[in-house]
């Protein structure tokens, strides 16, 4: 019986096998997975079909081989190119659930295909709760800095009004790093009127927490773990992400204070 | 009971802040709960350290260890990999103030007049820059401590069951 079952997923051709792991693997990429946890989930996975793979992976895309021992004409190799990153950690979650759904046998692989389509299209927080928690988180960190309550309620508008102007001009296609500048330069504009007009105590704090939601802190990590785990391209190519991601709020930041007055600071 | 007070309020804090970042970051609604615990949780035992006079990178380690490994187990407990947790949990404890002191510094760094008003503004950024780099690290290792324990090996089939343990002492 377990020969048999083995039998017929052996079926599943290489190219079919290395669609599905790239199409997964890509999309764990870009939603902010460690290469280590792209690997082990796309390893659990060509293991079960009766595959060996191995795969190189950069931030901005994967090539994977993928062949089987017993026949050597069946392998092949492809690369597919990440959407763009934009971090939403419950697609780790479900993948990875997927994975071991698969290597427990549980699900086959056009049932596994379906399932990888449903995760895709699965709606993400709304805006407006998005932005919400963004003030907040900013207005406690601001509290956690040494603000007083208006220094907090300021970070708060500041940080929730730049999430929502972001969500905007993502939504209408701009290129994402210009949206960081944007973000950046209202968030800080709203901030900065804490100092300019002296409202609360620690104005310099609610300058430093408000942007703090832009900061791409899962690209950071991700290339600090990619390095200790020893895929330095990987990691080379998201933190210069990251950096440049920095770069645009520095900028943002800039141009505000330049447009508050840059005495004030 | 000063000292509690301002403990207790920092954990509500941090707790709020790891919860919120959690949306952000698109964590899961049943692991949310448990990130702002991990996240409060670290950030308390952070406040701790940091009033006994430890280094302020030293106690980010500790913290962010603390929060990685307890991250396992809350891994466990709500079916999901702990990266999701232990995220940003983290996050409650990122350098955003060193970040904007060495930005701001830069800033000031392109007016010649305020160069030579205050030459202090390069060892000023030189300093507020590491000390960024250097906490972003200690994050990291935080966070990719089981990837760093426990070599190569999925969380998933680390195990907790008493009887397996057992079973190897025999």
């Amino acid at each position: 019986m377990m020969e048999n079952k083995d039998k017929a997923q052996k079926k599943i051709k290489a190219n079919e096998v290395a669609e599905f792991i790239l199409d997964a693997g890509v999309f764990l990429m870009a939603s902010g997975a460690h290469s280590g946890r792209v690997w082990r989930n796309c390893k659990r996975m060509a293991d079960h079909w009766g595959y060996h793979m191995n795969f190189n992976p950069t931030f901005t895309g994967i090539m994977v081989s993928v062949w089987d021992d017993k026949n050597s004409e069946n392998a092949v190799t492809r690369y597919k190119t990440a959407p763009q990153n934009s971090v939403h950690l419950e697609t780790l979650t479900q993948i990875s659930h997927l994975s071991w759904e698969i290597a427990d046998g549980k699900t086959d692989y056009d049932d596994a295909c379906r399932k990888l389509e449903a995760i895709k299209n699965k709606a993400r927080y709304p805006f407006w709760l998005v932005a919400l928690a963004v003030g907040i988180s900013c207005g406690c960190l601001c509290t956690l800095a040494g603000g007083s309550p208006v220094d907090a309620a300021l970070a708060f508008c500041g940080a929730a009004a730049g999430s929502a102007a972001r969500h905007f001009i993502l939504k209408k296609q701009f290129n994402q790093f210009l949206s960081f500048i944007i973000a950046s330069a209202i968030t800080t504009l709203i901030a900065g009127t804490d100092t300019v007009f002296a409202l609360g105590k620690a104005p310099e704090m609610t300058l430093a927490t408000s942007v703090l939601y832009l900061i791409p802190g899962v690209p950071l990590i991700n290339s600090v773990i990619d390095l200790l785990e020893g895929y330095f391209s990987a990691s080379i190519a998201r933190s210069l992400f990251a950096a440049s991601i920095v770069s645009c709020i520095a900028v943002g930041m800039t141009l505000s204070i330049m447009l508050l007055g840059i005495n004030y600071f | 009971m000063e000292l509690l007070t301002a403990i207790f309020f920092d954990f509500i804090l941090a707790f709020c802040v790891a919860f919120c970042w959690g949306i952000l970051f698109g964590t899961p609604v049943k692991a949310l709960l448990m990130a702002g615990l991990l996240g409060g949780l670290g950030h308390g035992i952070r406040f701790i350290l940091l009033h006994s006079d430890f280094g302020l990178i030293s106690a980010t380690l500790i913290a962010s260890v603390t929060i990685g490994l307890l991250g396992i187990y809350a891994a466990h407990k709500v079916h999901n990999p702990p990266v999701v947790i232990t995220m940003p949990a983290c996050i409650t404890m990122i350098p955003g103030l060193y970040a904007y002191r060495s930005m701001l510094a830069g800033i000031k760094l392109s007016d010649q007049a305020i160069l030579e008003k205050d030459p202090n503004i390069i060892p000023s950024i030189a300093h507020n820059a590491v000390l960024t780099f250097s906490l972003l690290f200690t994050l990291a290792v935080g966070i990719s401590i089981s990837a760093l324990l426990f070599r190569n090996k999925s969380v998933k089939q680390i195990r907790f069951d008493k009887s397996r343990l057992l079973a190897k002492g025999k």
